[in-house]
């Protein structure tokens, strides 16, 4: 009797467990290698590996504002604005032919390449002002939310909006190519045998990681997302909290916006347009809830690992291209109602409240 | 403890990629070539008849075809590339989204030393070999705009000229204005300076624009769409106007487009429109596989042509001799003879 | 016609190795009223919840009017005729009464979709008289007192014939009035022969409506028998398990002179008007009036919750400039507000993540931005819980949301206790909390105030300002009505004061 319980609580176990969606990847991978063999081939992994990166640092930053219980539906635009604003910075040339038209012709950049082109502190000075930009664009939606209490939603949505609408403006919707060598290293180089991606992201998980677990902050960002009225009695800055969430998710987009800008080789005002349901779904599957409170840094490379490992399995198979998107939709459902049914079962088995 | 379990796995993941020899299995059976073709979208005629035309005829050849559809987005199709270089593909035919993308995938091609043939839209610049085809749309445009201001002559007045110019972010789209404006200007006393209307290549887009401009200039009597397939949209503006007349009817607005679709045909045929340049479609996509399997044939990694398709435009006068030569009134054929039998 | 309405045999039921219910059985007579008492984490509410359907018991067996019952949900329940009368209401607040009356099944016309508008109405009318409340049907739930809800509830119960009904701590957010009246109507349900069982913690009431009473402590039925074998006192001790001397431990402390925290002509229009006070050290102040008064509004703007147009607050001879939550609490001072559930608790987080949230800025070097000292928080965290004796699995796991009322609000206490405060705020601390539990915070209070602490206490229940405080203040319409001292305290002048709506205070001597 007692035997049959354990059993029949181990895949309950796994299904509850933290490494689930870990456990699903591994899974799903190795049925996909039986179909098409070369899915572990060096060249395959390395694509899969250089996906993960850019979107990691986006998922991440998301985090940080589905845990104070928001949303920021403004990082692709964010992504957008600053791969343009960058490159209007460092590019070695604009084709007149293209940019003559542009408002800021010969104003901040001319034939002869951006502000600061030609100069050492070129890349460097453009990455910072990617980094800040985005920053600032967090700040300024983390204020309407926490200052304004405005819904994040409707905040994030016209700041999505405004910024996607700037980006395209500055430029004309002309992409702007000729980047420096040094910054697209930056995105698809490596430091010996380790993609510099890699580093750049994993070292951004392990900063994450160590605000929220290990500091007094990480404790807040939580507290103000389970239950924001509790933490204002608790003396908790519940406003500056939200602000740096918003911050963080800025910053992170602005460094998903450098790996994308460098692998692309170019300044796009449409960077990053189709990329919000990869996020949010890579959040979901991850079980980041999206009503505040919940997540962690693992859940989160979990969750990304699945949706890059889904998304190359889907790039294999012959499917008509709507077929794509349904598959990714149905997908993040069933993370959706797994996540729901894992906070039931967990229910269950508690003590309930007793009355009083 | 979880989290060092975290951060063997990915020390795990990270070395299976670089312990050389991986797990990889080559998989060639015989000597069937696999090609992909990666496109954006299938939203106008002439891409969907393009992509027919590749796909069929490649196939037709024995050979294994991996379509992508990036839908638009430059990233997609770079990681659909990328991924199309890691299956060990023979050669890739790429429709991109813009120039500089095209030349960012055309180096990650060269890189892997697999030969890339890049249809209709031409990259940003010719930095990177890969082999190009391109329609000579200067030309054409010239060509058509030639014969409607020929038959502008005969009406003894001067002329409103109107364009509707196509993404300026499109290299095609530059070269048709040009190739207007090198006919128009041929004739300065012909014509009035002309109203340019911009469509972004969007068809809501046209239709807006060109109603605000017919408003501003109602007198407007010789208009050039860069894409036929915004014939629909002219027509939606012109018809209420009491503008869309056949040849010959004293309210005819000299009308003509390039591309050469099924719609500019029909429009033809019922004397609507004066000329269509036409792109040579069956000409590109049969140049395009061409110079790609010979490529592969040889052995060639980076392989690098620029082929120019002359074009023409079909005009009222020589519609007869040449319509078989428009793909679009091959397409509305075939599909008839279809229908009959 | 059966005598027993219900038979529990042997229930018991165990969660994650801990026993919530032993082997309870017990009757309820048809027609009669049991009261069901016992400690919070007794298992009362364990019980309802096998009872309604909501979980299946380990081993036991249930009998309802001699037919077997076993429910696998609450739906089950209900079909059975078992209505539950709940402190949080099952009502759609956007809903009219009639609605609500009828959700389940509204009266058609002729076999028809379509409900009879008219029927539904005059049965509604129906059952409004039979619970005495004279509000139009068409009346929106939400605009309905506290009270007034509980009545529809009744109403709905007894419009589904219900067999047995069970009134679980239904007069915790009652006034006086409305409880009189609640009395009245079970005491016509009882003429009319329904089968009751009433759970609270207010042990005088259960002696008022009981035929019956059953004691359960730890899970198990201790005791069980007529309601005339019963006392106040015997049933605390049944409950407790031991003697309980008297409800409020002694005091063996007097306030000092210095004061602690001080109020000067503190006002807000509409809100609080003029108020002045001092509270000492080692002082239990008390603050009582009626619902609506001002109270707690009061100590939320002393607190920095709330903005305040005049006067000054001073901690300990330090003025206040800007009050916030966190200015308040860096100068010594907690708050321990009267709904733990939206805002003393993080429900979803560990116990031990709630009681360490205040003290975890201060032992990290570097500020927010720092380091958590695990070691240290989380020794302080264990310390406490031992200290309040908080009745939970391990701190680290648990989850507040899971404790009982009166462990949640120990929680919440010892979160504030952690920060080593001056000035300690209670506003409601022992509502809706077992006896046991409320004479274990008595106990924390005083200990607090020996140590030199000073103690705001806000209470409705007057008797328990009487047993614990040196002072009580009475508030009324937002203004400072009376001050009482130890010693003098006259429970009918007190309320009087509390009740009084003149605009100048009654009692002019001794305010501060």
């Amino acid at each position: 009797m007692k035997m049959r319980k354990i059993l029949l609580r181990l895949p309950g176990e796994v299904v509850l467990s933290d490494h689930s969606i870990l456990v699903l990847t591994v899974l799903y991978f190795l049925l996909i290698w039986a179909i098409y063999p070369h899915m572990a081939g060096r060249r395959n992994l390395a694509n899969l590996f250089s996906n993960v990166w850019p979107l990691l640092a986006l998922v991440i930053g998301q985090m940080f504002v589905l845990i104070v219980g928001g949303i920021d539906l403004s990082q692709t635009s964010i992504m957008a604005v600053t791969s343009v604003l960058g490159a209007m910075v460092m590019a070695t040339r604009f084709d007149p032919a293209k940019f003559q038209h542009n408002p800021l012709w010969d104003i901040v950049f001319s034939e002869q390449g951006g502000w600061l082109a030609g100069s050492a502190g070129a890349v460097p000075a453009a990455i910072v002002f990617m980094l800040a930009v985005g920053i600032a664009i967090g700040f300024l939606n983390g204020l309407a939310v926490a200052k304004l209490r405005m819904p994040p939603f409707m905040v994030t949505l016209v700041g999505m909006s405004f910024f996607s609408g700037l980006a395209i403006y500055l430029t004309r919707s002309e992409n702007i190519m000729h980047l420096p060598d040094r910054f697209i290293a930056v995105g698809k180089g490596a430091v010996g045998p380790v993609p510099s991606a890699l580093l750049i992201v994993v070292s951004l998980t392990v900063i994450a990681f160590v605000i929220l677990n290990r500091s007094v902050l990480g404790r807040w960002f939580y507290a103000v997302g389970q239950n924001i009225r509790t933490a204002r009695v608790s003396g908790i800055p519940t406003e500056r909290v939200i602000i740096l969430a918003y911050i963080f998710s800025g910053f992170c987009a602005a460094v998903g916006s450098i790996l994308y800008s460098a692998r692309l080789e170019a300044g796009r005002p449409t960077l990053g347009r189709n990329l919000l349901l990869d996020v949010i779904g890579a959040a979901v599957i991850g079980s980041i809830s999206l009503f505040g409170g919940k997540g962690k840094v693992l859940w989160a490379v979990y969750g990304v690992l699945f949706f890059v490992v889904l998304d190359n399995s889907l790039n294999k198979m012959p499917l008509e291209f709507y077929s794509i998107d349904i598959i990714k939709g149905c997908v993040i459902l069933m993370a959706a109602l797994l996540d729901a049914l894992r906070t039931r079962i967990g229910a269950n088995q508690l003590i309930p409240a007793a009355g009083g | 403890m979880k989290n060092a379990k975290r951060f063997i796995l990915m020390v795990l993941f990270g070395l299976v990629v670089f312990v050389p020899g991986g797990c990889s299995r080559k998989d060639k059976q015989s000597a069937q070539i696999t090609i992909c073709f990666a496109f954006q979208d299938l939203e106008t005629e002439y891409w969907v008849a393009a992509h027919k035309a590749i796909t069929e005829t490649l196939r037709a050849q024995n050979i294994k075809v991996l379509e992508r559809n990036a839908h638009q987005d430059a990233n997609r199709q770079l990681e659909q590339i990328r991924d199309a270089i890691a299956q060990e593909v023979d050669g890739i035919i790429m429709i991109p989204q813009d120039g500089e993308s095209a030349v960012t995938i055309i180096g990650e091609a060269n890189k892997a030393g697999i030969p890339i043939g890049v249809f209709n839209r031409p990259p940003a610049d010719r930095s990177k070999p890969a082999l190009v085809v391109v329609a000579d749309n200067e030309r054409i445009a010239e060509e058509a705009v030639a014969y409607m201001a020929k038959a502008a002559r005969k009406l003894n007045r001067k002329m409103t000229p109107l364009i509707l110019v196509g993404d300026l972010g499109d290299q095609n789209s530059i070269e048709r204005k040009s190739g207007f404006y090198n006919a128009v200007d041929a004739h300065p006393d012909l014509f009035k300076k002309p109203i340019e209307v911009p469509t972004k290549w969007d068809a809501t887009t046209t239709l807006a624009n060109l109603e605000a401009a017919l408003q501003v200039e109602p007198g407007v009597d010789f208009l050039f769409t860069s894409s036929d397939f915004l014939y629909p949209q002219v027509k939606a503006v012109l018809e209420p106007l009491g503008k869309w007349k056949p040849i010959g009817d004293a309210d005819h607005v000299i009308l003509g487009g390039l591309d050469g679709d099924s719609t500019a045909y029909k429009l033809m045929k019922e004397g609507y429109v004066d000329a269509t340049g036409v792109q040579d479609l069956f000409f590109e996509a049969d140049a395009i596989m061409d110079a790609l399997l010979e490529a592969i044939e040889k052995g060639q990694s980076t392989p690098e042509k620029w082929i120019q398709d002359p074009g023409f435009a079909l005009t009222q006068e020589n519609m007869a001799e040449r319509e078989m030569d428009m793909w679009g009134c091959r397409i509305l054929k075939d599909a008839e003879a279809g229908i009959e039998k | 016609m059966t005598e027993w309405a219900l038979e529990i045999n042997g229930i018991s039921k165990s969660f994650f190795g801990v026993r919530a219910l032993s082997d309870v059985s017990l009757c309820v007579h048809a027609g009669k009223t049991l009261g069901l008492i016992g400690e919070n984490g007794a298992g009362k509410s364990t019980l309802m919840n096998v009872l309604g359907g909501v979980m299946p018991p380990d081993e036991g067996t249930m009998r309802l009017f001699d037919e077997d019952y076993c429910p696998t949900c609450p739906a089950d329940a209900t079909r059975a005729g078992i209505a539950f009368i709940h402190q949080e209401l099952n009502l759609f607040g956007n809903l009219s009464i009639a609605d609500n009356l009828f959700i389940d099944g509204f009266p058609h016309i002729h076999k028809s979709p379509f409900i009879d508008k008219r029927s539904t109405h005059r049965q509604a009318e129906e059952l409004l008289t039979s619970v005495d409340l004279q509000i139009p049907p068409k009346t929106p739930i939400e605009r309905l007192a506290p009270g007034e809800k509980q009545l529809v509830e009744i109403a709905k119960a007894m419009r589904r014939k219900s067999r047995i009904i069970i009134f679980d701590e239904p007069t915790t957010s009652l006034t006086a009035t409305e409880r009189s009246r609640l009395f009245a109507i079970i005491q016509r349900l009882q003429d009319q022969g329904q089968t009751i069982i009433y759970i609270s913690h207010t042990l005088e009431d259960v002696l008022q409506v009981s035929d019956a009473i059953t004691v359960l402590r730890d899970g198990r039925l201790v005791s069980a028998g007529p309601c005339s074998d019963y006392s106040v006192n015997r049933m605390i001790s049944d409950m407790v398990g031991r003697k309980i001397e008297q409800m409020y431990p002694a005091r063996d402390t007097h306030p000092e002179t210095t004061s602690v925290l001080e109020v000067q002509g503190l006002s807000q229009p509409g809100i609080v008007r003029d108020i002045s006070f001092k509270l000492q050290k080692k002082e239990v102040l008390g603050l009582f009036g009626l619902m609506g008064a001002g109270r707690s509004e009061l100590v939320r703007i002393i607190f920095g919750l709330d903005p305040f147009r005049a006067g000054r607050i001073r901690i300990e001879e330090t003025d206040i400039a800007k009050p916030s939550s966190a200015a308040s609490i860096r100068h010594g001072l907690a708050f321990v507000t009267e709904n733990r559930r939206e805002e003393g608790l993080l429900m979803e987080a560990s116990v031990l993540e709630n009681l360490d949230l205040l003290t975890l800025k201060r032992f990290a070097k570097l500020g927010p931005v720092g380091l958590i000292d695990w070691i240290t928080t989380s020794k302080g965290a264990h310390q406490i819980s031992k200290r309040l004796n908080i009745k939970s699995g391990p701190i680290r796991k648990h989850r507040a949301k899971n404790l009982s009322g009166g462990n949640q609000q120990k929680v919440v206490i010892g979160k504030w206790l952690l920060t080593d405060p001056s000035v300690l705020i209670l506003d409601e601390p022992t509502r809706g909390i077992d006896v046991g539990a409320k004479y274990e915070i008595y106990r924390i209070i005083n200990r607090l105030a020996k140590e030199g602490a000073g103690i705001l206490y806000i209470s409705s229940e007057l008797e328990e300002l009487m047993g614990m405080c040196d002072r009580i203040l009475v508030m009324s319409n937002g203004r400072l009505k009376a001050e009482f001292f130890r010693g003098d305290y006259d429970q009918e002048a007190i309320l009087q004061a509390a009740f009084s709506a003149s605009d100048r205070p009654a009692n002019s001597d001794g305010m501060n």
